[in-house]
């Protein structure tokens, strides 16, 4: 018999052809992130099993299931670096990172399953945990400590260190077994609200409850209110206050996050401009719901807005389709893997837990980061944007391949002030049957009073306590590790597995995501159907034992939903779930009590009336108030030779927002499922950029859906209603290029706001407060007039940073994203070019609209700061980009149109280069006819301005004639041809403005964000 | 009666649904069928005529691709999956699958099925999971009936670890003269047939496989297994680049691998639906 800890070490066999990868993969992106010169890194996978094994046992584990016979050499309690076959010769130094205990590990989770299936007797002794050892070879002079941080997140990972003498000695690290130890249990304590003003402050502030004085006074009354304090002694509860259960239930419920209180805020806005004084009664009733409803009562598709996890419109007479975006910024922040991932498979939930469970079939992906190559000061605290950037990418990666949902769909913006808080949009299509096979409506919940509670998936730990409440906060030292998790997709999957078929089998009456608050917000919200629920702490399975009622009632642990199952299918659930080898167990009922009973036990814990927890959370009373910001102009180099613009493209095309993203999309699975028509990527070399996914949902149908997004954070600078018009102009644009259905598109709004409440600590809130109610105006006056209903949305509205005493606030940032119906994927456009001698146009009006342009920004940051940004921002004419979209797409269909690329960053210019680069050939251009529509329109403008509704195409020649007929009255010109060499050129009549090779500006455009690795 | 196919589903097989879908686009009836109702005997594999392994991330992939999933078969399955083949009946293994076949000793297989693993697939020597289209040349004779007429096809690959790779180099010429080394990453731009054992650059191949591997099958013929996805290609409106081809759009160049199984059942369990 061996020690109590069994330690096994796996590492790749490595020469004759075999080599380490995963050490290769580190030394690479140590050389690509740091500039580091490593000669050798080998990797070790370790794997820690805290109980007794005979070594018959042992070498069973290591020869069937540890070690692949053929790739890996594996061996267990010696360790591998004294294994000669392993490494033949000493390291220099190795590091080696386990998880802290608590922390998800979902190796390990996978070797628990593989060790069930050699010993299944074993199985229920056994705990597992993995760690991970870098070995170095050829290291130079580097400090140790520093690698082991590049290396691990002291947050969720310890990191132990050998160095050369160590090494030289045998020393080698063993990292401890993560033991999750049970706590103490502490029952139910109640909190005397009868206090001072500053003690109600100082309750919320210290509970981490993100509830401000009038919220905690509101909580205070109602505790005092005579009829409440009777039931409440009916019922063995403190009378005259409430438990610590009731407290955080109600903080969660009245979360910034979950009640969205600066969107249902009464705002009194002042525009110093045009002396508007007006009030707003809910900027998200005025401006989001209310233009939907109102689109509701004049089309029949719309089925589900604002009440569900998702919006859900009829895409057929079978199939209805739902979407939802989230964001998870500050996890991402802290833990950019496990925020990431979370985040993907949390809004793969938030489509399961839509109508009665739809199948999620496209995600998206929107980042907003610091600049990759960002050499400035960097708060303690926060990690550098190309770390920020792995973490959150393969988060994403490894969340939406391991599920099986391909990602279509996306877009990574770069700024300065992401480095604080980065942006994480995730957002998931689900697809749903119109009808179940019994008959049921498939968007319709029907719970029934009486219905069992069934909590599905995951246990409840101590991981994801206050997610909710601290994301209502800024991001300071302080913010707690317990906020940071890490999706689990296989554990995921199988619940999704499970449910999708027992919804199809007809047991659900009810689902809903876990997410944010947990339980009491999941089942909180549900009791709101029928009237109430009763809700038993103690049923509820643990990850560790001695939880209190509180934590397990707000934790977020992960991968759980929650579901109504009538009495009489209990049974048949019970038994799917467990084939599936998914945990499903009963912890309540709904009633028509009218209120939200929760007890642990025996004991009765809290009781909130369903009414007051929904209703009860006094609306905010904010103030705005708008100036325009003034800004420096651009400077322009009035005698640019045409090579010199072709320079000034080069440098343009490789800045990060425009820089070609394939890279990092390729390591995105876009495809599985079977249904990918227009992907990231077309073009003779499968690298020039698509505008929207079409996907084709049903196989062999050739009915589609598409997917697209606009987000244009920089002109917020100038004029948020700017930046608002312009993200949902561009998402439209992107579906229009692939001949979307403008007969039924539906929206999301995503707002990411820095905090626009006025404070100390924000002294211009009612500025950031003006440009929130500019863009949602912007939200409402494009949507109206593009018939395009935002069937589900949401808002961030704190992502500040305040580290070292510095606070760093993102710009305001709208992401809108839609999805449309596509009539027949077969006419679908890809935004490459055919065929040498296609004519080019341009569709819609180019104006001089340079304002906070992607050139202002280079020539702002190559002439440090002597040129600004300044200048008209594009402003957006609706009613003349609807009649272009539409004209343009019965083109399409018709089909007159060879490509069609939308043009956005960078301008005209910049589309030019990206359809040449699908066909890999240049193009002549001539662009006097643009220059002489607009007196104001000067070189600068016509190349590199970002005029909203325009669309570049190219035509096949013998079919100008019906395409010229089919336009008529639309604002579109022919500018060129596509060239048969490498050259681009553009011309103004006979003299030449820009000349530059394809070649040499793809190599610009792919060279920037190529990974590393 | 018609060809009935088994496609396995469970613990993170992600490409289930639409490989049932080809093998009913190619005239059979497909169940999805959790791997545990075949494990505990509530169905019955032997009531189906083929059975596919789909792709996906089963058990995430943690300890090596297709590993814990290769061992759920290799443990709990092992004599109704010999008898499945021993009956003449073909499996196919798409990636993940693939490696789960492979893992379990199934590929590239031996005379007596002993599931004695003797290949693996590892990391991509780009060092990261991607997603593109490939071209793949096909073994002109081989016996293998999933492969039948087949010469070339453009696919998709999405896969980390698809490197095939022995530690017995011997094989290698082993399986090649037994055709078992079915299909291989080609130069698209190189004359049909150029299937060659020299490495070819990334990203023609696309993770480094010896001799260009993309997929084998067994000394049979019947088990095979390859890492792109031909159920990818199952229409032509999904190919990489066919908005810039003249086409009659229908069946996708990947639809002949299902066709292929589907044909060899109906003749040789004479099933004339």
């Amino acid at each position: 018999m061996s020690s109590e800890i069994q330690r096994i070490e796996v590492t790749p066999r490595v020469g004759g052809g075999l080599r380490d990868v995963r050490g290769d993969t580190i030394k690479s992106q140590l050389k690509t992130d740091h500039n580091l010169e490593i000669l050798e890194v080998r990797s070790v996978l370790g794997y820690q099993i805290n109980h007794e094994l005979s070594e018959v046992q042992l070498t069973k584990l290591v020869e069937d299931l540890f070690t692949d016979p053929v790739i890996e050499v594996g061996c267990f309690n010696t360790s591998i670096f004294d294994n000669k076959e392993a490494f033949s010769e000493t390291p220099e130094a190795v590091i080696t990172v386990g998880f802290k205990p608590g922390v998800t590990d979902n190796r390990a989770t996978a070797a628990l399953d593989g060790f069930t299936t050699i010993f299944p007797d074993l199985a229920s002794k056994v705990k597992i945990s993995t760690s991970v050892s870098y070995v170095f070879f050829g290291l130079g002079e580097v400090d140790l400590n520093w690698l082991a941080d590049q290396l691990h997140n002291s947050l969720i990972e310890t990191a132990l260190i050998a160095d050369s003498n160590d090494c030289a000695i045998g020393d080698w690290p063993e990292i401890q077994f993560p033991e999750l130890k049970d706590i103490e249990y502490t029952p139910p304590s109640s909190i005397d609200l009868n206090v001072s003003d500053e003690e109600l402050i100082e309750i919320s502030e210290k509970g981490l409850l993100a509830l401000n004085l009038e919220e905690m006074k509101a909580i205070q009354q109602n505790y005092l209110d005579k009829n409440v304090q009777a039931r409440r002694k009916e019922l063995g509860l403190p009378p005259d206050k409430p438990t610590d259960v009731e407290l955080e239930c109600l903080a969660q419920s009245w979360s910034e996050h979950c009640k969205h209180k600066i969107f249902a805020a009464k705002i009194t806005h002042i525009d110093r401009e045009t002396g508007e004084n007006s009030e707003i009664d809910s900027l998200f009733k005025t401006y989001i719901m209310q233009p939907a409803l109102d689109m509701q009562q004049e089309v029949n598709w719309l089925l589900s807005l604002f009440h569900d996890n998702s919006g859900v419109i009829e895409w057929t007479p079978e199939w209805s389709l739902c979407m939802k975006a989230e964001t998870h910024n500050s996890p991402s922040a802290l833990d950019p893997f496990g925020g990431a991932m979370t985040g993907i498979v949390g809004v793969n939930r938030d489509i399961l837990g839509t109508g009665l469970g739809a199948r999620p079939i496209a995600n998206t992906d929107v980042f907003c980061f610091g600049p990759p190559d960002y050499d400035g000061h960097l708060p303690e605290g926060l990690f550098h944007p190309s770390r920020v950037m792995r973490g959150v990418h393969a988060g994403v990666r490894a969340g939406g391949n391991e599920s099986g949902i391909p990602t279509v769909n996306g877009a990574i913006v770069f700024d300065e002030r992401y480095i604080g808080k980065p942006l994480v949009y995730c957002g998931t299509v689900g697809i749903l049957p119109r009808h179940l096979p019994d008959g049921r409506e498939s968007h319709i919940k029907t719970p029934e009073p009486g219905n069992l509670i069934y909590m599905v998936g995951g246990r409840v730990g101590s991981d994801g306590i206050h997610g909710a409440t601290f994301s209502s906060l800024e991001l300071t030292d302080e913010s707690p590790s317990s906020a940071v998790q890490i999706g689990d997709p296989i554990t995921q999957k199988k619940m999704v597995d499970m449910l999708l078929e027992a919804r199809d089998l007809g047991y659900i009456e009810v689902i809903t995501d876990n997410g944010a608050g947990g339980l009491s917000s999941s089942i909180g919200e549900m009791a709101e159907l029928t009237g109430g629920a009763n809700l038993d702490l103690s049923k509820v399975p643990l990850k560790q034992l001695g939880l209190s009622p509180w934590e397990i009632l707000v934790s977020e642990s992960q991968e759980r939903m929650t579901v109504g199952v009538d009495e009489k299918n209990k049974q048949a659930f019970e038994e799917l779930a467990k084939l599936h080898e998914v945990e499903a167990t009963i912890v309540g009922e709904f009633t028509n009590s009218g209120t939200f009973l929760v007890t642990y036990g025996k004991d009765v814990v809290a009781d909130l009336p369903i009414e007051y927890l929904h209703d009860g959370c006094p609306q905010l009373n904010l103030e705005s108030e708008w100036t325009s910001p003034i800004h420096r102009p651009i400077i322009f180099n009035e005698e640019t030779s045409p090579k010199e613009m072709g320079n000034i493209l080069q440098r343009l095309i490789a800045r990060p927002n425009i820089a070609s993203k394939e890279w990092w999309v390729r390591s995105y699975d876009h495809e599985v499922i079977g249904q990918s028509v227009i992907k990231p990527f077309g073009g003779v070399n499968h690298d020039a950029p698509g505008d929207a996914a079409v996907i084709a949902p049903i196989p062999g149908d050739t009915k589609g859906t598409v997917i697209s997004c606009g987000i244009v954070p920089r002109y917020s600078d100038i004029d948020a209603y700017a930046m608002a018009a312009a993200s949902v102009d561009e998402a439209v644009r992107n579906a229009v290029c692939v001949g979307v259905d403008l007969s039924r598109i539906a929206g999301l709004d995503n707002f990411c706001w820095p905090d626009p409440v006025q404070s100390k600590k924000t002294p211009d809130g009612r500025f950031k407060l003006a440009q929130l109610v500019r863009a949602n105006r912007a939200l409402e006056d494009v949507c109206r007039a593009y018939s395009l209903p935002c069937i589900s949305g949401k808002d961030s509205m704190k992502n500040d940073a305040t580290l070292d005493g510095e606070k760093i606030s993102v710009p305001p940032t709208l992401l809108f994203s839609l999805m449309g119906n596509h009539q027949d994927v077969t006419k679908a456009i890809s935004s490459d070019f055919k065929n040498i001698g296609d004519a080019i146009y341009l569709v819609g009006e180019t104006k001089q609209e340079l304002g906070a342009s992607e050139l202002a920004y280079m020539f702002q940051e190559e002439s440090e700061g002597a040129s600004g940004i300044g200048g008209n921002v594009p402003s957006i004419d609706t009613k003349r980009n609807l009649s272009a979209y539409k004209a343009l797409t019965k083109a399409m269909h018709a089909g007159l149109v060879e490509s069609a690329h939308d043009c956005s960053d960078g301008g005209l210019s910049v589309a030019i280069a990206e359809s040449c680069f699908g066909i890999d050939a240049g193009a002549k251009i001539d662009v006097s006819s643009l220059l002489v529509s607009d007196d104001m329109l000067d070189s600068w403008g016509v190349l590199f301005g970002e005029s909203l509704g325009r669309i570049l195409v190219s035509v096949n020649p013998d079919s100008i004639e019906e395409f010229e007929k089919m336009m008529d009255g639309i604002f579109h010109e022919k500018i060129g041809t596509v060239g048969k060499n490498d050259e681009l050129i553009i011309m103004n009549n006979e003299s030449e403005i820009l000349t530059a090779s394809i070649t040499e500006l793809r190599e610009s455009w792919k060279g920037t964000l190529d990974g590393g690795a | 009666m018609s060809v009935k196919v088994a496609v396995l589903t469970g613990f993170g097989i992600n490409c289930d649904r639409e490989t049932a879908a080809v093998f009913e686009m190619a005239g059979a009836k497909s169940e999805r069928i959790h791997v545990n109702k075949l494990v505990n005997g509530e169905i019955d594999l032997q009531d189906y005529h083929i059975m596919a392994v789909p792709g996906g991330f089963s058990f995430g992939d943690h300890l090596g691709s297709g590993r814990l999933m290769g061992n759920r078969l290799r443990f709990g399955l092992r004599e109704q999956v010999r008898k499945f083949v021993n009956d003449k009946k073909p499996i196919i293994g798409i990636c993940n699958g693939f490696q789960v076949l492979v893992k379990m000793g199934l590929l590239p297989g031996d005379d007596d099925i002993s599931f004695e693993q003797t290949a693996s697939l590892t990391l991509n020597d780009s060092g990261h999971y991607e997603d593109r289209w490939v071209t793949l040349e096909f073994e002109k004779d081989s016996h293998c009936i999933w492969t039948k007429g087949l010469t070339r096809m453009r696919v998709p690959v999405r896969h980390g670890e698809g490197k095939f790779v022995t530690n017995n180099k011997k094989l290698l010429d082993k399986w090649n003269e037994n055709g078992q080394l079915v299909v291989r990453y080609v130069d698209p731009n190189q004359q049909y047939p150029s299937k060659s054992d020299e490495l070819l650059p990334y990203p023609i191949s696309p993770n480094s496989s010896w001799r260009n591997i993309a997929g084998v099958c067994d000394p049979t013929g019947l088990v095979f297994g390859l890492m792109p996805h031909p159920e990818a290609n199952h229409s032509t409106w999904l190919g990489a680049t066919w908005t810039r081809e003249n086409l009659f759009h229908g069946e996708g160049e990947g639809m002949v691998i299902f066709h292929n199984a589907v044909n060899y059942a109906k003749s040789q369990f004479s099933i004339n639906d």
